[in-house]
């Protein structure tokens, strides 16, 4: 007869608890007490301790026009950047699919995007996307193309950041979709091909449906960090010009610590934190009933 | 026959293309880091110049380089050390005792907007008397690497059969004992990949590091922002920071390529 | 009897500094900013510690990163920094509103000219000592005017007949700052010479028809003969600008002269870069004329004693005078006066800085708590004529929705009317 001892019998809990308990610890205050700064009007400029306010800061924020667009911007940049990203990361991954000269090399490639410190990336990238001395103008112009604001422009800022959110992230995409790829039976396609399709029919019928879950958790990872996007347009645009890049985060740190507005920063927060929820909630959701 | 050799120069191409999309901005930052402020500003670009040393002196001598790549370094392989400690038995267990919910509640750290940490924290580390010491710092980038260790070893556990330690608990081992001495050796690629993704993530941390960090315990990407002040910006001194901070974690990647794109797929193909 | 006094008095004063000595073994904690005085300072410290024998923990960051630290610390009230450089106008009211300076209770301001004191004292005690100086200037490039036949505009009108004339594909007429918030300081000086202001007594007067005028004329300015995206720029993307020859006329602050007159810097002969005051406008010439930076104690340090030894090194005569000497313009005003700094520094800022302490304004900037924000709404309102080159029809019912914004800015803080 096997003795099982304590440690043994309640292993499901001892095993997690540090981790529980350091999360906790860490994790609870700053949730609580950001909470309890919604609820109040904190603010710096007036010199007055925080006070309770109920629902108000959550009214006015609300009810402002800005905090209004910057949800939407949230959205927008998010949706165009993870499109892109997924698009050019499942093409991307088709191509380097095969066995060729130089596949390693690629692969270790498409790695190093990933790895360069965002902050870095944007105070360079600004350089590059100057309108009058950038290198992307002067190629531009080189080439006999139309040169473009970028991010200096309220038109095209958006497009302009995301194009570095791209050349940044969608190597993850690609490297979770050729994992996937790498996971597929060969009978499938086999079949298709003995039947006579041609590659591109094989592509579209078969392979691309094969692997749209792995693509789909794909998108799920990434769709949470874009939401919360903050490095490269803090570096490279604080969220203008005007407000014309601003979405919830880079709002919720300017109302913290250029407008010291404590209380209603703590409502963009919140807000922020359950926009990304609800998204990763709703996306888990639908994936779960595609796989069905 | 014809058409082979388009297709398969047409192919090689479009590889040719990604792979110069995706190295130029590191090549231009690389050559820029060996200008001089005049010719990174000049206009045509310039393509032939006279390199010099003198950022990478000013980034290394003026900036205390080495200071701030040594407190990366403490502060990474402390959080990330630690983050193995408390993440590879939770992920365990989530992996074996199918803990759904648990899983949720380490991946909601994953889902806050950093800055709602910053207040917070200042007040508690400060109010413990840790605010001039590496703690605080370590505290918070586990913060970050505990939900990827827990993440992708969850994932990774579940690839290893039950049979292994059930067996050798028929053989009279507790579970723990089977833990220690006969998942985690066979764990090697999956920690490898967790240490270096977290470590990666810890090294480019901007916003914790800055406020959180004193003199003494600065890290690296804070460094990029000296190079911009009242009224200067010198871009020969960003480039070559921007080189020098970038540089460790590309040479890791590099060395542990295999475990490291194999840690970003996990958790993605087992779903 | 004197003999005997007399070792008496050097007994004492030993036993003096015996104690004062024991008092100054300690440390402190410093923050300083990314400022060319910030930079003198650091390096000076060493000295400092040697002969005061206090250990100085410093440490340097960017000028907004700075305010962000400052504030995350003393708002929640576990701040450890013993002395800081600050910003009198831009966080001067907010942070002694909260109470976060100590007062400077018996130093010795009379080498300050009294306009630059008013920002830094509140309610009757005196919390900053004011460090630099910058005032607004015009830079130019004395090749490209003498080439086209034109001489230094003086006023409003000339500068944008030279603006028209040197405008071309490649090099822009004149530059100056357009990123909304950012730009509120320089164009400060264009609303003045056309005799508005930001706030006046305490509420927002900038809807007013010469303010307007002013954004409009700004608006015209940079919209027609600026560089592409001007509104996305501030001093740190024109100046390369400016140093690759793709600008002709720059309005500014005067801080950025050293780096402009740097030979490494530029490829363009630095002697075709001129400074000349700013040009007057409709009604007057009044650039502003500030103190950017200045440098406290702070009011939870618990070394004030040492604190103020610092502070008191750091704000002398003779470290601005070391600062003068390497093209840093400094608060006080002796320095200016003295035979050798003269002798060294750029006569350019030597007259423009006389121009604008006789004629100029004190305040840059609506001088509030809540500046930050009030500058992105001005700033909206820059930017929009800006884009519509001066001639936006929404322009009036912007400026008075701005205003009304601003003004509960200053209701909300208490400020209101004051």
């Amino acid at each position: 007869m096997i003795q099982s001892s304590f440690t043994e019998r309640n292993l499901r809990i001892l095993f997690p608890l540090p981790a529980i308990v350091f999360i906790g610890l860490l994790m609870v205050f700053p949730i609580l007490y950001t909470l309890y700064l919604s609820f109040t009007n904190w603010n710096l400029t007036s010199g007055m301790e925080p006070t309770f306010v109920g629902l108000n800061s959550y009214l006015r924020v609300f009810s402002e026009p800005r905090f209004l667009h910057a949800l939407g911007r949230t959205f927008s940049f998010t949706v165009f950047a993870v499109a892109v990203e997924v698009v050019l990361g499942v093409a991307i991954a088709l191509v380097l699919n095969r066995d060729f000269f130089g596949r390693g090399f690629a692969k270790t490639l498409l790695l190093l995007p990933l790895v360069a410190t965002p902050v870095a990336v944007g105070i360079v990238f600004n350089l590059f996307y100057d309108p009058t001395i950038g290198l992307l103008n002067f190629a531009l112009d080189a080439l006999g193309l139309p040169q473009g604001r970028w991010i200096s422009s309220e038109n095209t800022v958006i497009a302009s950041l995301v194009m570095v959110d791209v050349w940044q992230w969608t190597p993850m995409i690609t490297l979770i979709v050729l994992a996937g790829l790498a996971g597929l039976s060969e009978e499938p396609v086999e079949a298709a091909r003995v039947d006579g399709a041609s590659e591109w029919q094989i592509l579209r019928y078969v392979t691309i449906p094969m692997v749209m879950p792995v693509v789909l958790t794909a998108m799920i990872l990434r769709l949470i960090d874009a939401l919360k996007t903050f490095d490269i347009i803090f570096a490279m645009t604080g969220g203008g010009p005007g407000y014309a890049s601003e979405t919830l985060n880079i709002m919720g740190f300017k109302y913290s610590f250029e407008y010291f507005r404590m209380g209603q920063s703590s409502v963009i927060l919140v807000a922020l934190f359950f926009v990304v929820l609800l998204c990763s909630l709703g996306i888990m959701k639908l994936r779960a009933s595609s796989e069905n | 026959m014809k058409n082979k050799i388009v297709n398969t120069v047409l192919f090689y191409l479009l590889v040719l293309l990604f792979a110069l999309v995706v190295l130029f901005p590191f090549l231009w930052m690389l050559t820029s880091s060996f200008k001089t402020q005049v010719d990174i500003i000049s206009w045509p670009p310039k393509l032939f110049f006279e390199p010099t040393l003198q950022n990478y002196r000013k980034v290394f001598e003026e900036q205390d380089f080495l200071k701030y790549f040594f407190n990366s370094t403490i502060v990474g392989a402390m959080a990330v050390g630690l983050s193995l400690l408390l993440g590879l038995p939770a992920a365990y267990s989530i992996s074996r005792y199918a803990q759904k919910k648990l899983a949720v509640f380490i991946l909601l750290a994953r889902l806050m907007p950093g800055i709602s940490f910053l207040m917070p924290w200042y007040i508690i580390f400060s109010r413990l008397g840790l605010m001039d010491s590496y703690v605080a710092l370590i505290l918070s980038h586990m913060l970050i690497a505990l939900p990827i260790v827990v993440w992708i070893m969850t994932t990774y556990f579940s690839t290893i059969p039950r049979e292994l330690e059930e067996s050798a608990m028929v053989d009279g081992a507790t579970r723990q004992m089977a833990f220690v001495k006969i998942i985690l050796p066979l764990s090697g690629p999956g920690i490898i990949t967790a240490t270096t993704l977290s470590f990666i993530f810890s090294w480019n941390n901007f916003m914790f590091s800055q406020v959180l960090s004193m003199e003494r315990t600065k890290t690296l990407p804070i460094a990029v922002y000296n190079f911009l002040s009242y009224a200067e910006v010198d871009w020969g001194g960003v480039m070559a920071a921007a080189v020098a901070i970038m540089a460790p974690a590309i040479i890791l990647t590099m060395i542990f390529q295999k475990y490291v794109a194999k840690g970003l797929t996990m958790g993605a193909v087992k779903g | 009897m004197k003999y005997k006094l007399s070792k008496i008095g050097v007994a004492l004063s030993s036993l003096c500094l015996c104690a004062g000595a024991m008092a100054q073994t300690g440390e402190i904690r410093v923050l300083v900013a990314n400022h060319p005085y910030g930079e003198l300072l650091k390096l000076s410290i060493p000295q400092f510690e040697k002969t005061t024998g206090i250990k100085v923990n410093v440490e340097s960051l960017q000028e907004s990163q700075l305010t962000q630290k400052l504030t995350t610390e003393f708002a929640t009230k576990s701040s450890t920094v013993d002395v800081f450089m600050t910003r009198p106008l831009q966080e001067g009211k907010m942070f002694s509103k909260n109470g976060w300076y100590a007062p400077l209770t018996g130093y010795d301001f009379s080498d300050y000219p009294k306009n630059i004191m008013n920002a830094a004292s509140f309610g009757g005690k005196t919390y900053i000592v004011p460090l630099v100086t910058e005032w607004q200037v015009l830079y130019y490039r004395k090749d490209l005017l003498q080439q086209a036949g034109l001489k230094v505009p003086t006023n409003f009108d000339e500068l944008e007949a030279a603006a028209q004339k040197l405008n071309s594909e490649s090099v822009a007429g004149i530059a100056s700052r357009g990123k909304g918030a950012a730009a509120v300081t320089q164009a400060s000086s264009y609303i003045y010479n056309y005799g508005g202001q930001y706030l006046d007594k305490g509420t927002a007067v900038f809807n007013s028809k010469p303010a307007i005028d002013a954004v409009r004329y700004y608006g015209k300015l940079l919209g027609t003969y600026g560089p592409k995206g001007v509104t996305s720029m501030s001093w740190e993307n024109i100046m390369p600008l400016f140093q690759a020859g793709k600008v002709a006329m720059w309005t500014d602050a005067s801080v950025f002269y050293g780096q402009i007159v740097d030979q490494s810097k530029t490829q363009i002969p630095v002697a075709n870069f001129g400074i000349a005051n700013f040009p007057a406008g409709p009604k007057t010439n009044a650039p502003f004329i500030v103190s950017s930076w200045g440098i406290s104690v702070s009011s939870q340090s618990k070394k004030k004693d040492l604190a103020l030894k610092f502070l008191n090194w750091a704000a002398s005569k003779e470290m601005a005078i070391k600062g003068m000497m390497g093209n840093i313009t400094m608060a006080r005003s002796s320095v200016w006066d003295d035979q050798v700094v003269r002798s060294k520094m750029n006569p350019g800022l030597i007259e423009t800085r006389a121009f604008a302490a006789k004629n100029g304004t004190a305040v840059d900037r609506p001088y509030m708590s809540a500046v930050g924000e009030a500058r992105d709404l001005i700033g909206e309102l820059l930017i929009e004529s800006i884009n519509t080159k001066g001639t936006s029809t929404k322009l009036d019912q912007m400026a008075k929705e701005k205003v009304g914004r601003v003004n509960e800015l200053l209701q909300d803080s208490g400020e209101y009317g004051k």
